[in-house]
């Protein structure tokens, strides 16, 4: 049986880089959480296409891009918005409560 | 899970060559200063296109056209900024000012865009850049690449190839399955584009895109071919950036041409910097990568120098 996601702190909120993207290393995980005008989100912070860090990437709005390739991925919900990214990236279910990021892991 | 490649940008971050908000803020991109910098660049297209119309009846009509292939040829530079998505903020606005080039030189934009991640990827290794240009062994290599005949030849069979419906081994290698249908319909268009365009200067018995168009890009190659040789050529085939690029300082006109892209190791290093801030990112690295201060000259001698050395190596002098 599955085991049944609980919300995990993974940094204080004042931490997080306004209108950026900021990495976190989360355990054995390395994260990229990303302060939009709609929210925040959380991602794997490595590519899925090139395994670079996109916590180095260009980030505008909602679309993270590799700072490799410039591939781009919607941080909202993971899916691929330009080449040569085609895979949808993982991305968390992400709040804020008690001053602390926390994601569904 | 992927695994984390070290980049150079990774590596220049780790080092303190650069820091984090000194990245931040290299990386802003503007529609306005594109936008600024694409209609003056539609002014010099212009003026260029007049001169080869006021030449038309006489012999100037050659250099005019020269001139005006050394801007037309330059589309690749605006391109290959479109193909990062650092001319515009507006992604579609890259993806559309990117293809329009394209059309201009005969290259695909969405097939330069694979093969450009592969270049960025493996810069200067053999075997994996598919851009990866050899440096030649002889004077006759040299003038022949130069001639842009190898150039051209290979851009034909590629394209036809892909209208064909096919790709090669190399090809096959950086675009992704789900991608090949496009890659041949960008060729088909094109092709059909090009096609269209002479039925209708037979129909109309105006030929002025032979000497407008066609006429000065043939002549204004080998000055492109000139210039990319100056990126790699002649430097170690290794994957240290600091090694396998070469940063031109070259003046202001050149610059204006090639979107700033004589700031080649600077590019390398972090792609997702746009061309305007690159001048800013050169004052930050110039210590730490190859500048040839002498330009494309510079660089040329140096090519020379190697291909001599190569011949005296060789004849066991």
């Amino acid at each position: 049986m599955a085991r049944e996601k609980i919300w995990k702190d993974i940094l204080p909120v004042e931490k997080l880089e306004e209108k950026w993207v900021t990495r976190v290393d989360f355990g054995a995980r390395k994260l990229a959480v990303y302060d939009t005008p709609s929210g925040i989100y959380t991602s794997m912070a490595l590519c899925n296409h090139g395994g670079v860090d996109l916590c180095d990437g260009y980030f505008d709005g909602h679309v993270i891009e590799c700072p490799l390739h410039q591939g781009a991925f919607d941080v909202r919900d993971g899916r691929p918005v330009g080449a040569p990214a085609t895979r949808p990236m993982m991305t968390f279910q992400t709040r804020v409560h008690e001053g602390m990021v926390q994601i569904k892991a | 899970m992927s695994q984390q490649i070290v980049t150079p940008l990774t590596q220049a971050l780790a080092e303190g060559k650069l820091s984090r908000e000194e990245l931040k803020e290299l990386m802003q991109r503007s529609d306005a200063i594109s936008l600024r910098r694409l209609g003056v660049w539609v002014l010099v297209l212009i003026a260029t296109t007049t001169i080869v119309v006021l030449a038309w009846n006489s012999w100037l009509i050659w250099p005019a056209m020269f001139i005006h292939g050394i801007v037309l040829v330059h589309h690749f530079s605006l391109q290959h900024e479109c193909v990062h998505y650092t001319v515009f903020r507006t992604r579609w606005l890259n993806d559309l000012v990117g293809q329009i080039c394209g059309y201009i030189i005969m290259l695909p934009h969405r097939f330069f865009r694979y093969e450009h991640c592969d270049h960025h990827t493996y810069t200067q290794i053999h075997g994996d850049d598919p851009e990866l240009i050899p440096a030649p062994k002889t004077y006759g290599e040299y003038l022949l690449y130069l001639s842009a005949i190898p150039y051209w030849r290979n851009k034909f069979v590629e394209i036809f190839r892909h209208a064909r419906g096919q790709l090669n081994d190399v090809e096959r290698k950086f675009i992704p399955k789900e991608e090949y249908a496009s890659v041949y319909r960008d060729a088909r268009l094109m092709l059909s584009v090009y096609a269209l365009l002479f039925v209708g200067m037979a129909v109309t018995g105006w030929w002025g895109l032979i000497w407008l168009w066609i006429i000065p890009v043939i002549m204004g190659e080998p000055v492109m071919r000139f210039i990319r040789m100056t990126e790699h050529v002649g430097r170690p085939t290794v994957a240290q950036m600091h090694e396998n690029t070469r940063t031109n300082i070259v003046s202001m006109p050149w610059r204006f041409l090639c979107w700033n892209m004589n700031y080649h190791a600077e590019h390398h290093y972090v792609a997702s910097v746009p061309y305007h801030t690159l001048p800013k990112l050169h004052e930050k690295l110039k210590d730490h990568i190859h500048v040839e201060k002498y330009g494309y000259v510079g660089a040329h001698v140096d090519i020379i120098r190697h291909i001599r050395s190569q011949k005296t190596a060789a004849e066991g002098v």
